[in-house]
């Protein structure tokens, strides 16, 4: 354990060290690049409202993300049985995600408001198609032994499905995940940018306004902790549903 | 006693097999010997009812004299891999079939675990088919099959991915399980000192199209033949097999 996070330890500390001796030395304003420390102390002393916002983003996050998990697991599987369906919604899908974020999330909240749904709405368009694209390449890794097996027991589609195809789409599924992780807390904050009472994305927007780049980077140390919990989260669900030889890979 | 009647598989425009007609008793092992790409596993995944759609196929297959569908509970099929599920546990392996046919899991597994032992498995329930040599996913692999308790099995090359040493054993080791308990079985193998050795009947193929093209009965019980006797029919079965390789 130590020993693969020690490269990546060793790394953060130079940056982190090279940018306070640069900060201290330089003599550049603290207004356009404060050093960590600035930072840390900053996050310290704003960390009620800062934690208030947080609190806000992440629950945009996660229940846009849950929804997305849900339903592109429901899409995959009809997805699956239906091929004329597959090939139908692929294409619709492919476009829908060269839509630019910065179209899409001013264009959620001029049709839905200020509230929860258009940043939920915008977490589930940005993070479905990739999980989407890796359940169902997933399941075509299937080795058909596997399901000319069950057939030959006799097994039906939906057992041969639950039994060979969704167990083989593991890695796959769980790959998917961690991209599509990364985008969620992202997608909410931009949401939040183009237009929230709460949440880090109207915290930056007005910390930016009032030429708060300590604050400003407060709040994207903050955004890279949830994504950082949100990857972690994964790894556990990864961790805790391996069997066989995944499981001895993942100690 | 399986009978297939009439078999024609067409695929691509091109006829596989033509009017291929057998027998499998309901003891003993039958051995099907062909050169590669006859359509040997095609047949046997026709009997399973797993033929891809790509083919079209013609032919009845009768148990006991009666019509039967495709897939069959008396029809119990081996893939040439092993196909073992790595994310399941050899017990769990070994007990799918039954499960599948509707037994309740603890069961199934109390049914299969009785039977690690005999099988030469014994300690290895709760491993993980990564973590056993390839004789013994072999033994999984036949215990899953054999388990299921079906009139017939259809072995496809089980044998074939093994050293020879190992493969020796494991034609031993077939023929005190089948003993142990008794069924018809039907044996693809490429080997001929397999067929001659385990085999009651060998059935040979021929390719372009597909058909049978000689059934020779082995005298003597399986590992009570002189190797006289041997040596000269494996003879007849590579005339047999070298005649038609164009
Ligand atoms: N899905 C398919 N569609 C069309 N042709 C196929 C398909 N699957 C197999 N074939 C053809 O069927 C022929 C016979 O294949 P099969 O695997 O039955 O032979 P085999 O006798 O088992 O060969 P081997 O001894 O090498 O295992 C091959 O020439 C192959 O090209
Ligand atoms: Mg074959």
């Amino acid at each position: 354990m130590l020993q693969r996070t020690l490269p990546t330890l060793v790394l953060t500390a130079c940056l982190l060290g090279g940018w306070e001796i640069y900060c201290r030395q330089s003599g550049v304003s603290p207004l356009i690049l404060p050093a960590p420390t600035e930072v840390i102390s900053a996050l310290i002393r704003e960390r009620s409202e800062i934690g208030r916002h947080a609190v806000s983003t992440l629950s945009v996050a996660a229940l846009g993300f849950s929804l997305s998990v849900s339903f592109a697991v429901l899409t995959s599987i009809l997805l699956h049985f239906k091929p004329w369906l597959r090939r139908g919604l692929m294409p619709l899908f492919v476009t829908s995600q060269t839509i630019p974020l910065v179209a899409l999330a001013p264009l959620m909240i001029l049709w839905f408001g200020f509230g929860m749904l258009p940043k939920v709405l915008l977490v589930v368009l940005v993070t479905f198609f990739p999980i989407l694209l890796s359940l169902l390449s997933g399941y075509r890794q299937t080795p058909p032994a596997f399901r000319d097996l069950l057939a030959s027991m006799g097994a039906g589609r939906w057992t041969i499905f639950r039994r060979a195809t969704l167990p083989s789409a593991r890695a796959a599924f769980l790959a998917g995940l961690r991209i599509s992780a990364t985008y969620a807390i992202v997608a909410t904050i931009f949401a939040e940018y183009a237009g929230a009472r709460r949440g880090l994305g109207i915290y930056i927007l007005t910390a930016k306004n009032n030429f708060r780049a300590d604050l400003v980077l407060s709040a994207v140390v903050v955004s890279a902790t949830l994504t950082l919990a949100l990857l972690g989260l994964i790894r556990l669900l990864d961790w805790l549903s391996a069997r066989g030889p995944e499981a001895r890979g993942n100690a | 006693m399986l009978e297939i009647q009439n078999l024609t598989l067409h695929a691509d425009g091109r006829s596989l097999i033509k009017d291929l007609s057998l027998v499998v008793p309901g003891d003993g092992i039958t051995a099907l010997i062909g050169p590669s790409g006859c359509g040997k596993t095609s047949v046997l995944k026709w009997m399973a009812g797993i033929l891809p759609d790509a083919f079209q196929t013609h032919g009845t297959a009768l148990l006991d004299g009666k019509p039967i569908s495709l897939p069959h509970r008396g029809l119990c099929y081996q893939p040439q891999s092993d196909a073992l599920f790595p994310w399941l546990t050899i017990a769990e392996n070994a007990a799918m079939g039954l499960e599948i046919a509707g037994l309740p899991r603890r069961i199934a597994l109390a049914q299969v675990t009785a039977l690690f032992a005999p099988f030469g498995l014994a300690g290895c329930e709760a491993q993980f088919p990564a973590q056993l040599s390839g004789g013994m996913r072999q033994r999984a692999a036949f215990l899953r099959t054999i388990v299921q308790d079906s009139r017939l099995v259809l072995l496809d090359e089980p044998f074939s991915a093994l050293d020879a040493v190992t493969r020796l054993r494991m034609q031993d080791w077939l023929l005190s399980r089948l003993s142990d308990r008794p069924r018809g079985v039907l044996l693809v193998t490429h080997d001929l000192h397999e067929a001659t050795g385990i085999a009651d009947r060998i059935l040979v193929m021929a390719a372009n199209p597909g058909r049978i093209i000689a059934e020779i009965d082995v005298p003597g019980q399986p590992g009570a033949r002189t190797e006289a006797i041997l040596a000269d029919l494996r003879e007849t079965l590579k005339t047999l097999l070298l005649e038609q390789t164009p």
